[in-house]
């Protein structure tokens, strides 16, 4: 045996070792795409629940998310949840369509199943919890919420997918933080972290895709 | 323990013989870093065919390295193998081995 024979041997084995726990065709447009529906959406909720307030000399992202009559929440949470299945199915769809262009087939195997179940466990329990505060009236955190448990999914998942994932995680965990302390601003938090840090982040990890390939 | 094994087979420069071939070896890989790995994913993982893939973890069964579960999901047969504690310790005797003759012949 050789130097370059170890070296290729040792290349080997991690690569198989990475294949094997890991799903890592995860496609970086959709991850813009998915940033690109939440700008749009933020600037429809931003239409749909601003410059009614009788504080219209304030900035109207100021008194946004005061969600106060019944039917704008129930509108907003359509809304929120019509974006979360168009998201959802965009995300699984292109990485399927990409995996299928890496690997000439898809399979269902242990490594999508595993980044599932690690994404939702913490991403459903937020959901719900989401839920049960709009229905209990609790609204002016919720955006926080969501950027948390958002959060927390992606770095849980980025163990099972690709590790660049957490910093998508950990910066919309910040955001959400941060969120928490500040008041009535919520749309402006969730256009950040849903909708533009999506996009930075998608065009990052579709170059540095790029650049590795 | 593998060291006192009769099974091992440790050459001279600390590679294991059992991990010569890149099947076995891409085998290990993959069961190091999963609980298990059934038949078929190995298979795919590893571009092996059947009689191949069969043959290689059959060696690595009698050597003790991993183990093998068979049961049936619903009707179907399936073979899970997992990596043993003393295939784990050979494995990653065998990669330190492979690093430090990395190591060695490029200073």
């Amino acid at each position: 045996m050789n130097n370059n024979d170890a070296i290729d041997t040792l290349r080997e084995i991690k690569d198989l070792m990475q294949k094997s726990s890991r799903f890592q065709t995860i496609s970086g447009i959709s991850i813009i795409i998915i940033g690109i529906y939440a700008s749009i959406v933020s600037f429809g909720a931003w239409l749909l629940l601003g410059n009614h307030e009788p504080y219209s000399w304030l900035p109207s992202w100021a008194t946004d998310f005061a969600l106060n009559t019944p039917g704008r929440t129930w509108a907003a949470i359509l809304c929120a949840l019509v974006l979360l299945v168009l998201s959802f199915g965009t995300v699984c769809l292109m990485s399927y369509f990409k995996t299928k262009r890496v690997n000439q087939r898809f399979v269902f195997d242990q490594t999508v199943r595993r980044s599932l179940w690690a994404f939702f466990v913490p991403a459903a329990t937020g959901g719900l919890l989401c839920l049960a505060m709009l229905q209990q009236g609790h609204y002016g955190i919720t955006s926080s919420f969501m950027l948390v448990f958002y959060g927390l999914a992606l770095i849980n998942s980025a163990h099972h997918t690709t590790s660049r994932l957490a910093l998508l995680g950990y910066v919309e965990l910040l955001l959400g933080i941060v969120d928490c302390f500040v008041v009535n601003q919520g749309l402006l938090f969730w256009f950040l972290g849903f909708g533009l840090w999506h996009i930075i982040f998608g065009i990052f990890f579709t170059l540095s895709n790029r650049r590795q390939s | 323990m593998p060291s006192n094994s009769p099974h091992t087979l440790p050459s001279l420069d600390g590679l294991n013989k059992a991990f010569e071939s890149k099947a076995r070896l891409g085998i290990m890989s993959v069961l190091m870093v999963n609980e298990s790995a059934d038949f078929a994913t190995l298979k795919q993982l590893l571009a092996l065919t059947d009689g191949n893939l069969a043959s290689h973890t059959r060696a690595l069964e009698e050597l003790g390295y991993i183990q093998c579960e068979k049961r049936f999901i619903g009707r179907k047969p399936n073979t899970s193998f997992s990596v043993t504690q003393a295939g784990s310790q050979a494995f990653k005797a065998h990669l330190k081995a492979l690093e430090q003759f990395v190591a060695h012949a490029s200073s």
